[in-house]
């Protein structure tokens, strides 16, 4: 488990400049490429245009005001207010299409990333926690949307900028504008060098504030523990120190931001200072005008953007790379269960089923079963009994081909089942799991996943040989009660009958149930257990459970432990080997026995 | 407290005022001065960048005009860096000092609102949402930081600047400057609705932001439903929905955005070019000198611009102080008073408990739900006491009463014949220890959950041996990193039953007068739950406790047993006295007799 953590940490920056991430980074622009292209030109003629402003006043001051020349001046001013109409345009242009871009890119990604976890097999869930997938799909997609949008539109933006100036002041003054030129690499390598340092350190802000949320988490969540244990003083010291951190980062995040503009500000100040020195020194030899002068202060004031905008970019490029490496490695992902090449759908599941020479494992050392063998006949309802960990849901899971085995086959008919289509078999499954998983929406819906186009009158009656109906009428808004985020507005016992409904409806060939009802009732139980049995009599069935009226039902019972069939057989069988079995059973009878009176605060839902 | 932190410690509740903005400022307290010495920073470097305007007029004025020399430029120069080294050094200086008292508040809030959270009683908890404390917590938290690092200090220098320029303009020319601000109200207006805009806009987009992650959470932790009835393509269909719903919501967003900055633009653009020609003119005609006109047109841009972003700044103010005001309810409640009791005796309590007449009832919304009546029992130092009933019944009210986690209404309690109201909380909470159905354990190494409950440093012989008597040490020492595996998350997943022992564990390690437990036992198989029972056989040997029994085994062996039906007690005595009165009890006992006969009936 400690590599499970190192494995998903997340590394903020990339190395370096991935010239095929990039690339493909750039590749999920492509589909959208007029957008790109708007905002491309649109930034283009607003930064050339911001560049021309300057020069512009330039002119008035020179041709118009300093020589008194009062056309000249509305002439210009004239050019001028037409400009700012057309900039104005311009910005809106860049600003939407960049702006929908970004979108569309992140929504492109989000899809085809939820795209690819579907086919996924579980092993990757297994091994990968959710909270990464998440941040993938949300917050991964967002920088590479950002890059391929605002940050290429920040880089043309600067550049053509940086250029548009150098190029007015050469036009002015060569030799003055070959001196402030000097500056730029410093102020440039300056920003970058700050800009890094910033975002490393709003990377740590981010963090210590995930971990605060979870310190607050824990200390309202635990807050019985808390106090029946009087840890408040304790508790609070360990926050201060976590506090204490996020305090020294923040604040060195905000000092050094804070100092960031002063220092680029203080080198542009010396080009200003050999402007006005050189330039003051040519203005007597006729070498430069005033609104030159002026210009030239313009245009050093404003490099100040387009340099830092310069070193953010640089800062997220870096970034976006690293996110774009790790949404690439999901999409990349190959799933383990998939079809074969040349598999062809099953018509039905009312076949034999067979495990021959079955191993199977998770991790190499620790195998779970080997040369297992097993034949079910179609119709028989199996119940599989044993110590936790002793392979009752691996043998279920292999069946359902969520996985395969390592070794050895599993046939349904005749055929290796890894011959069949996965969609044809999981869709003749009707499982259902011990903590029932419901999705947010109304009960009905709920049911109506395990057929989408069932009727009303299919979901009842589903319902109702789960014997679901009579809560579900009960609640206010009956079938149409929101079950809430997960299912929390509902008890697990009232989850497990809806989930059971579920698998009912999708009138599945083999029936799966994983310690389907362990929350339901008694008395509910005994409700279903009619319905049940009518399901499961000519339907191949799987029951992994604790309730001794499920497992007595069963044609054959399998008491499995380490991955092996210790005994097997139908009840009366087993209770006469006076075995395993016999002792699970009477333990069990006990327990039941204990819950049904109820007098001892029966947990039952 | 760590040493080095620069905590001012202040007792929030003193803050908390009915107005906002007074309780903003009282917040403050103790970051007065870095505060000022930000703004007045912020107004030297505004003025400084005003005096660097101003030294172009004199530069071209004075210096140009009437024959530049090497040393008057290089003069001219040195006070144009000096001048941007001035504005530089308090621009930092400002940020600097305004990120630490925006921090330090933060700070100081976020640790006052953890302590106040975990000293906040009972019923305050029971109807807060977990969710609704973390948001205050944290966003809300959060909110009023920005609150001073930004919008305060923005507010302040959009106002400085627009003063202090819009003075040097007015020095230039009274016309000028009138003339120069004539669209700023508009301005001002314009970014104002436009950005409560935005922000409803925002809220919208966030919410659908939240409904995906929210769909897309539930696909990955329901993945196996979802391949189990083959619902790939239904999923991709409901998440498309969400996801392009949100894509919309971006697209119209920036459609906003895209229609306010040109058109922002173009009133300023227009002020500044009218600016530019009224000058210009001024200058052709002398009213002003050219030196003037080029440190106007310097200036003009500062009291133009920034004041686009006034909209905003108000907007996120308001904001803020709805932050601040959720953040104050939680300030206002008052705190359980753990200290508050007059008697503690020298040592340990003996355990020797007596309720008389006890009742109790829940405050709810508007009536009190009665839960306890009329509880009156007896349990010597080191008896056990079986609590029994269906669920709703009372019983863990009743164990809740003991730590005082919440007060008893009527009737009295006696703690070695001290009333319990006289005993401290703390004081009471420290003879005790709780082993819960569900145990909490946090997301800590099971090294630190088991030591949870004792303030010293505890050897790991110490914790070896609690989680031997636990049953647990073997489990552990199977973990990857055994006693250092961390629990939840990012470590290992523990079973019910793991979780119950590591409890039992901390329990020991406590080692209490009183004991409060409740003996359900989760599915776990025979075995685990032999060894459950037995470690909590040697957990509750010689101290009082109280169980809340799911088990026959264990009320067999208490010393008194309390059924109780509907808050009341039905029955009450040892076991030899209850199999002789018709009842509950005895039905329970009856059926247990049953079971040997039922299973060799199965048998035949």
């Amino acid at each position: 488990m400690s590599d499970k953590s190192t494995q998903f940490e997340e590394e903020e920056f990339s190395s370096q400049f991935n010239g095929q991430v990039l690339g493909r980074i750039f590749a999920q622009a492509r589909p959208h490429w007029l957008l790109m292209l708007v905002f491309l030109l649109a930034i283009a003629a607003v930064s050339l245009l911001d560049g021309y402003f300057t020069f512009l006043s330039k002119r008035m001051i020179d041709e118009g005001i300093v020589p008194g020349n009062r056309e000249q001046l509305f002439r210009l001013a004239m050019q001028y207010g037409l400009l700012i109409l057309v900039q104005s345009i311009g910005v809106f242009g860049f600003i939407y299409a960049a702006g929908v871009l970004s979108e569309r890119v992140r929504y492109d990604l989000r899809k085809k990333l939820f795209d690819h976890l579907q086919e996924l097999s579980f092993s990757y869930f297994d091994r990968t926690p959710v909270g990464w997938i998440m941040s993938r799909v949300t917050s991964d997609t967002e920088r590479v949307g950002e890059l391929v949008s605002w940050g290429m539109l920040d880089m043309t933006w600067a550049v053509i900028g940086i250029g548009t100036s150098f190029y007015f002041m050469f036009k002015i003054n060569w030799k003055l504008a070959a001196l402030v030129i000097l500056v730029l690499p410093i102020l440039v390598i300056v920003a970058v060098y700050f800009k890094k340092l910033i975002l490393v350190e709003f990377r740590k802000v981010r963090k210590l504030n995930s971990k605060i949320t979870g310190a607050f988490n824990e200390n309202i969540t635990g807050v019985r523990v808390t106090k029946a244990f009087s840890r408040e003083e304790k508790n609070l010291e360990e926050f201060a120190n976590l506090s204490f951190e996020r305090y020294r980062a923040g604040f060195r995040a905000g000092w050094l931001s804070a100092l960031f503009l002063p220092v680029v500000q203080i080198i542009s100040a010396v080009a200003i200072g050999v402007v006005v020195v050189v330039g003051g020194l040519q203005t007597e030899v006729g070498g430069m005008t005033i609104g030159g002068i002026q210009a030239f202060i313009s245009y050093i004031a404003f490099m100040l953007w387009p340099v830092q905008d310069l070193a953010r970019v640089y800062a997220s490029t870096q970034q976006a790379i690293a996110s774009a490496e790790r949404i690439f490695s999901l999409l990349d992902a190959v799933p383990e269960v998939n079809d074969r090449v040349g598999a062809t759908p099953i018509e039905t599941l009312r076949v034999d089923i067979e495990f021959d020479h079955v191993d199977f494992y998770y991790e190499k050392e620790k195998p779970i079963l080997q040369d297992f063998n097993l034949d079910v006949h179609q119709g028989e309802t199996i119940a599989l009994v044993g110590p936790t960990g002793g392979g009752k849901s691996t043998i279920v899971n292999l069946l359902c081909r969520f996985y395969e085995p390592k070794a050895g086959v599993i046939r349904f008919g005749e055929r290796d089942y890894t011959t069949i289509t996965l969609a044809s078999i999981h869709s003749r499954l009707g499982i259902v799991l011990q903590s029932p998983h419901l999705f947010s929406g109304s009960i009905r819906e709920n049911i109506r996943y395990g057929k989408l186009n069932a009727t009303d009158e299919e979901v009842e009656a589903a319902a109702k040989l789960a014997g679901a109906h009579d809560f579900i009428v009960e609640l206010e808004q009956g079938y149409d009660t929101d079950v809430g985020e997960g299912g929390v507005l509902l008890s697990t016992g009232q989850k497990q009958l809806i989930s059971l409904a579920r698998a009912v409806l999708a009138d599945p060939d083999i029936f799966i149930m994983d310690e389907a009802t362990s929350s339901v009732d008694t008395i509910t139980e005994r409700l279903i257990q009619r319905g049940m049995e009518a399901m499961m009599r000519d339907r191949t069935s799987f029951v992994i459970a604790h309730r001794l009226s499920t497992i007595r039902r069963a044609d054959r019972i399998l008491y499995i432990e380490d991955g092996r069939i210790v005994e097997q057989g139908a009840h009366f069988e087993l209770m006469r080997l006076r075995g395993r079995y016999y002792k699970l059973y009477t333990y069990q009878f006990r327990r039941e026995l204990e819950r049904q009176s109820s007098l001892l605060g029966g947990r039952a839902a | 407290m760590s040493p080095q932190t620069p905590l001012i410690p202040l007792d929030l509740k003193t803050t908390v005022a009915e107005n906002r903005l007074v309780g903003l400022w009282r917040l403050l307290r103790g970051y007065y001065l870095r505060f000022f010495t930000a703004n007045v920073a912020v107004a030297i470097s505004a003025f400084s960048r005003t005096a660097t305007y101003m030294l172009i007029g004199f530069y071209v004025d004075k210096v140009l005009g009437k024959g530049a020399t090497w040393s008057s430029l290089v003069l001219v120069a040195l006070a144009f860096i000096s001048l941007a080294l001035v504005q530089g050094s308090f621009t930092f200086i400002s940020g600097y000092l305004a990120t630490q008292t925006a921090e330090g508040i933060a700070l100081r809030l976020r640790n006052y609102l953890y302590d106040h959270i975990q000293r906040l009683n009972f019923s305050y908890h029971d109807k807060t949402k977990t969710g609704e404390l973390i948001q205050r917590a944290t966003s809300d938290v959060d909110a009023v930081r920005r609150f001073y690092q930004d919008q305060a200090m923005s507010i302040g220098r959009i106002l400085l600047l627009f003063v202090i320029n819009f003075a040097a303009i007015w020095r230039i020319n009274m016309r000028l400057a009138l003339i120069s601000v004539i669209a700023v109200p508009a301005l001002v207006i314009v970014s104002y609705v436009f950005f409560r805009r935005i922000r409803d806009q925002y809220e919208r987009y966030q919410e659908q932001d939240a409904v995906v992650s929210t769909r897309l959470q539930e696909n990955l932790t329901g993945v196996r439903v979802v391949k189990a009835f083959a619902r790939q393509d239904y999923e991709k269909g409901q998440f498309d929905n969400v996801s392009w719903r949100k894509y919309l919501l971006g697209k119209k967003l920036i459609f906003f955005h895209a229609l306010f900055w040109p058109s922002s633009d173009l009133i300023a653009g227009a002020q500044m070019l009218t600016g530019y020609v009224v000058g210009g003119l001024m200058a052709m005609n002398s009213v002003i000198t050219i030196g003037d006109y080029l440190a106007y047109i310097g200036m003009l841009i500062y009291i133009i611009w920034p004041m686009r972003n006034l909209g905003r700044v108000i907007v996120q103010t308001s904001t803020a102080l709805v932050s601040y005001e959720r953040v104050a309810a939680i300030i206002r409640v008052e705190k359980e008073p753990v200290e508050e009791g007059a008697f503690i005796p020298s040592g340990d309590v003996a355990g020797d408990i007596r309720f008389e007449h006890v009742s109790f009832s829940y405050e709810g919304e508007d009536e009190s739900v009665p839960v306890l009546h009329d509880i009156s029992f007896h349990c010597k130092p080191g008896q056990t006491v079986a609590l029994l009933g269906a669920s709703g019944s009372g019983k863990t009210t009743l164990v809740n009463l003991l730590p005082r986690f919440y007060e008893y209404s009527e009737g009295h309690i006696y703690l070695d014949g001290v009333e319990l109201k006289h005993y401290p909380r703390r004081f009471l909470r420290s003879q005790m220890a709780i082993v819960e159905q569900e145990p909490f354990l946090f997301s800590r190494t099971i090294r630190e959950n088991i030591a949870y409950g004792v303030n010293r440093n505890v050897s790991d012989e110490e914790i070896i041996e609690a989680a031997k008597a636990a049953a647990i040490h073997e489990s552990i020492m199977g973990f990857p990193d055994g006693y250092d595996t961390l629990v939840g998350e990012r470590g290992v997943t523990l079973s019910g039953g793991q979780k119950q022992r590591i409890a039992i564990a901390r329990a020991i390690l406590r080692n209490p007068r009183i004991l409060i437990l409740d003996d359900a036992t989760s599915s776990v198989d025979a075995e685990t739950e032999e060894l459950i029972q037995q470690a909590l056989f040697r957990l509750m040997a010689g101290r009082t406790s109280f169980i809340i029994a799911h088990r026959f085994q264990t009320v067999m062996q208490a010393d008194v047993i309390v059924v109780l039906e509907r808050g009341r007690i039905a029955q009450i005595g040892s076991h030899e006295e209850l199999i002789q009165q018709p009842g509950f009890y005895r039905d329970i006992y009856d059926l247990q007799s049953q079971v040997d006969e039922s299973l060799a009936m199965e048998d035949a």
